[in-house]
């Protein structure tokens, strides 16, 4: 008897969600589990691990194997585990101040390391679980934390340039009020073979309910995505006020992945020390 | 009495120090004696002691053997090998000399520095240089080993099959010039310096590292993922791991810094391969976090801390045994883990391997607390034979329709389901969480999970392994990790006088097994914590765990020094009279 | 996408996996606007969510009976021919908020019906097949239905001031 295809509802784990009503994070989780009910994965065979913050509880809602650690090593933990476990589809899913403040480095070295795996930011541009303090992709003028009253006066962080500096492969932006497309976007991200990273909008109505206007201004990609040419990539980036969403850049790299092949027996390594 | 020891020591084992501007061949000259001696049917011991410099400086090599296994060096050395005087009053306090050793040197080094001669040891000169330089790619230190072989009483078929095995990567000519430089040196000047040991027995033996015995302990523990980050003095273990994880089905995975390695093996051990990570201070410092976050989800790893002088960067080349206190309280919360340190380089492996099946077992994680003296040493043992450890991680192949990751079980070790088993899905979360995993903060939850998590380490029968324990007397010396190896020593020189003392050398640091310890203390009188640190760590513990009798002394000597039998024998004997 | 021109459904197959994706994402989001208003104790606002699920529940249903016999197409989530970024009754997320009150979460519900009503009728002007038109009239009416008893319900309410934020959000981890 054929076992009847999952549908998107199914992949939820039926725990109700501690987001905030209206939270963009609501709109991610749908569209994973819609790209997972696309994609017809067994769910026991797709493992999502995330940090710490109010994005990084995802794993819990979904009705998959999942790794809820500490702030900011979500790639580093999905790293070994993939390492170990090939054969999972292996999902990693976090904030902003996770992945690029405190994981910073391992982002950077996720994306180099290509291993098989996605990322997924939701990128509010706020610490929510820590009640509102400006993260690295808050703008420099945001004086609403009282943390940093004068705003923080520093440069944003530009996750799609670094993404691309540090080596990713498969870059690409979403935005919480395009669920649809967003589904797309993750369904290519997950089949592309190496680090995908997808940055969505996803918009804090708690902490910047200024972000309900992200929907005026979110729109396509201009230019003509994805492109496999890394320095049209950097353009498309650079020239972009960071609202803009699609693919941007797809190219194939090798993929960091041990065979995990035993070839030969523990005793002939112990020999070598015989005298 | 002093002098009945020395006599003792000398009768029982011999000790050479090789020293020179580094490049000169002391280290590869050091490692050729170890093995000629081992293939003479000795056990042995080789230190090393180098500058912070990548290469150059200074370097020495400390070699002693003995028939009887050798885990310390010795209170003062028989010969010193100065291929040169270069910066020798860098190492002059860390080798000791008396009237009774020798000096073998070359003439057209110079004189022997004023400091040396004030012992009184004798000189004896060859001509290193001059051979040397008569033969094409000829290397000085080839002629000091020949001189050094008829000097110790080493055979020298024994030394030209070490070199041979040694040397051979380097091609026939060098091993051609090599054999020819030994045979000139071994056959300048005959007279024998002392009566030869007693010859050893002719043992199965391996010539390893510290470094590499964890690794083998690894390996046999199951241990098929790595994630480390290079630091001094832990990164041969992890030189020597990666190909060889490569053919047994596993993997290495250099980390970007030690936070991603911990968590990395943290994500391949729930993917249910036995996972571990090697470092040394700094880098256990950056992986404690983690370590709490694998404790919680009960996600089995194993560390191995090859210590090294501290705090912060502190000495990296140089042995201290002073992150007891890190690993037994590092963790912030309610932490119960277990702390293991292996007694001596043989030791590594076992406790290595145990330390790995038991956090398999338990579904905790194992500091195993190695060191620079162990990690970096190169030692002739007895090939430590495989122990029948049945320990694994319980794995739920097939659950039912109740499973609970966390469920409180009997023995509170829940069986883990891996991803990739239906029905068994689960997300492990550092938060606290309850039986089915859900993060909770009730208190009813919080404490459940807590008891769950000491009652499977407190409740365990961890047998007799958690210590080693020899000897009789009123005197009793407990200690850990490699100082076992000097106080073992001290022992047996006690003994040359016929006076025996009780040693607790513990290999299980936490959880501390305090009745057996108590029955092993019995009605001690004289109780001395020997270690190396500066603030006596486990004397510390253990009086904080009240184990420790109100007399009990704490002997705590900080590195870089290695601790000399000596020191405990006159600490043990002054306080009787 | 929010530039489709036109809305052509050509067979009652592909209408039918349109019209379930609808009321399906509708019920789906409804539920989980008032699981978390629940969580923020707005019970009031969380009922009339939770009421507002039952609604489109209740329509999936009824398209699911149509569907019986019926040959449906499969279509990937992102080719739905919907003329706004997701589907009709499902949109303005962003808007909702812990404190809103019963009017502004009513107006959230109307806007997202009225919407629903209009895509039915676009496709009933613009399909070429006649089954198809029928069908999506009868929708139309539903829904409209639904528009006006919502509007009622509306009248009735009495205008709320804003909720005060008396115990802001606190910090879990």
């Amino acid at each position: 008897m054929p076992v009847p295809a999952l549908k998107a509802k199914d992949y939820k784990s039926g725990i109700k969600p501690v987001w905030c009503p209206g939270c963009g994070h609501f709109a991610v989780l749908a569209a994973l589990t819609k790209a997972m009910a696309h994609l017809g994965f067994e769910k026991e065979r797709v493992a999502v691990v995330s940090g710490i913050g109010c994005s990084s509880r995802l794993p819990a809602y979904i009705d998959s194997y999942g790794f809820h650690g500490i702030h900011g090593r979500a790639l580093a933990a999905a790293s070994g585990l993939k390492a170990a476990r090939p054969d999972l589809t292996v999902v990693v899913a976090g904030g902003d101040g996770d992945g690029f403040s405190i994981g910073g480095n391992h982002f950077l070295h996720a994306c180099r390391r290509n291993m098989d795996m996605t990322y997924i930011v939701m990128d509010n541009e706020v610490y929510g679980m820590t009640k509102g303090q400006a993260s690295p992709t808050t703008r420099p003028t945001w004086t609403q934390s009282k943390m940093t009253p004068h705003g923080t006066g520093i440069p944003r962080f530009n996750p799609a340039a670094i993404a691309l500096a540090a080596g990713a492969g498969f870059i690409a932006r979403g935005y919480s009020g395009e669920p649809a497309e967003m589904t797309r976007l993750l369904v290519e991200a997950i089949e592309y073979p190496g680090f995908a990273f997808v940055q969505v909008l996803s918009g804090c109505v708690t902490f910047r309910p200024d972000q309900r206007g992200w929907k005026e201004v979110v729109h396509p990609f201009i230019n003509d995505v994805p492109t496999e040419d890394r320095i049209k990539a950097a353009q498309i980036i650079q020239a972009d006020e960071g609202k803009a969403t699609g693919i941007i850049y797809a190219s194939p790299f090798p993929v960091w992945q041990p065979e995990n092949k035993q070839v030969t027996e523990l005793n002939l390594f112990e020999e070598e020390f015989c005298i | 009495m002093n002098n009945n020891n020395e006599v003792s020591e000398s009768n029982n084992s011999y000790s050479v120090a090789i020293t020179g501007s580094g490049g000169s061949g002391a280290v590869t000259a050091g490692r050729i004696v170890l093995e000629a001696a081992a293939r003479c049917g000795y056990l042995g011991l080789m230190t090393r002691s180098a500058g912070p410099q990548i290469r150059g400086g200074e370097s020495a090599a400390m070699v002693r053997f003995s028939p009887d296994p050798v885990e310390c060096m010795g209170n003062h050395f028989d010969l010193l090998v100065a291929l040169d005087w270069l910066n020798i009053d860098r190492f002059a306090d860390e080798i000791p000399l008396t009237d009774k050793s020798l000096i073998l040197c070359d003439p057209a080094a110079g004189d022997v520095p004023a400091q040396l001669r004030s012992n009184g040891a004798e000189i004896r000169e060859v001509p290193f240089k001059v051979f040397a330089s008569g033969l094409p790619e000829g290397r000085i230190n080839m002629v000091a080993l020949g001189a050094m072989a008829m000097i110790c009483g080493l055979q020298l078929e024994a030394l030209e099959a070490s070199v041979k095995q040694i040397l051979q990567r380097k091609g026939g000519e060098v091993v051609e010039s090599a054999l020819r430089a030994l045979s000139l040196g071994y056959n300048h000047d005959r007279r024998p310096v002392k009566a030869p040991l007693l010859p050893g027995e002719r043992y199965d033996v391996w010539s390893i590292t510290g470094n590499q015995a964890c690794g083998v302990g690894a390996l046999r523990g199951g241990v098929r993922f790595v994630a480390a980050y290079p630091i001094t003095p832990a990164s041969e273990m992890l030189e020597w791991l990666a190909p060889r994880l490569e053919k047994l089905g596993g993997s290495l995975l250099q980390a970007e810094d030690e936070l991603a390695s911990i968590n990395m093996i943290i994500g391949a051990s729930f993917g249910g391969v036995p996972s571990l990570t090697a470092t040394s201070g700094p880098g256990l410092s950056l992986m404690v976090e983690g370590l709490g976050l694998a404790l919680v989800s009960e996600t089995p790893v194993t560390v191995v801390n090859v210590m090294r002088g501290g705090p912060s960067t502190g000495i990296p080349t140089k042995s201290e045994q002073a992150d007891l206190d890190i690993a037994l309280y590092g963790l912030h919360g309610d932490a119960p883990h277990l702390v293991f340190a292996p007694l001596s380089i043989h030791d590594c492996v076992f406790t290595t391997q145990w330390a790995v099946q038991l956090a398999e077992h338990l579904q905790t994680i194992s500091v195993v607390l190695s060191d620079q003296s162990l990690g970096q040493s190169q030692a002739i043992i007895e090939i430590p034979p495989v122990p029948d450890m049945p320990w694994r991680r319980a794995i739920e192949e097939a659950p039912d329709a109740d499973y609970m990751r966390y469920r409180v079980t009997a023995d509170s070790i829940s069986p883990m389901t891996l991803p990739g088993t239906p029905g068994g899905m689960y997300t492990a979360d550092g938060l606290e969480h309850n039986e089915h995993g859900t993060p909770s903060s009730m208190a009813v939850d919080h404490r459940e999970q807590l008891n769950k998590r000491l009652n499977k380490l407190e409740e365990f029968d961890y047998g007799d392994d958690w210590a080693e324990i020899e000897g009789q007397g009123d005197a009793c010396i407990i200690t850990w990790g490699s100082s076992t190896g000097v106080v073992k020593e001290a022992r047996k020189k006690l003994r040359w006088q016929s006076r025996d003392i009780r040693i607790i050398a513990i290999r299980l640091l936490a959880p501390l097994q305090k009745q057996k310890l108590s029955r092993a203390i019995g009605g001690a009188g004289r109780i001395l914590v020997v270690e190396q640190n500066h603030s006596g760590q486990l004397f510390r513990y253990l009086r904080a765990q009240g184990v420790l009798p109100k007399q009990a002394e704490s002997l705590a000597q900080p590195g870089p020094l290695p601790l000399r039998s000596g020191r405990i024998i006159r600490l043990l004997t002054a306080k009787d009279e | 996408m929010s530039d489709n021109p036109e809305i052509v459904i050509e067979t009652v197959g592909e209408f039918l996996v349109h019209a379930l994706e609808l009321e399906e994402a509708s019920s789906d989001h409804y539920d989980e606007l008032a699981d978390s208003m629940e969580i923020h104790n707005n019970l009031k606002v969380a009922e009339l969510f939770r009421k507002l699920g039952d609604y489109s529940r209740q329509h999936a249903k009824e398209v699911h009976e149509r569907t019986a016999g019926i040959e449906l197409p499969k279509i990937t989530p992102w080719d739905f021919k919907w003329k706004c970024p997701s589907s009709p009754e499902s949109f303005c997320m962003e808007e909702a908020s812990y404190m809103m009150t019963i009017t502004q979460a009513m107006e959230i519900a109307l806007f997202n019906e009225t919407r629903g009503r209009d895509f039915y009728q676009q496709v009933a002007d613009n399909t070429p097949n006649d089954e198809v038109r029928r069908i999506a009239l009868e929708m139309v009416e539903e829904e409209g239905w639904h528009v006006e008893m919502l509007r009622e319900w509306q009248t009735s309410l009495q205008e709320e001031p804003p909720l005060d934020d008396l115990d802001p959000p606190n910090m879990p981890e």
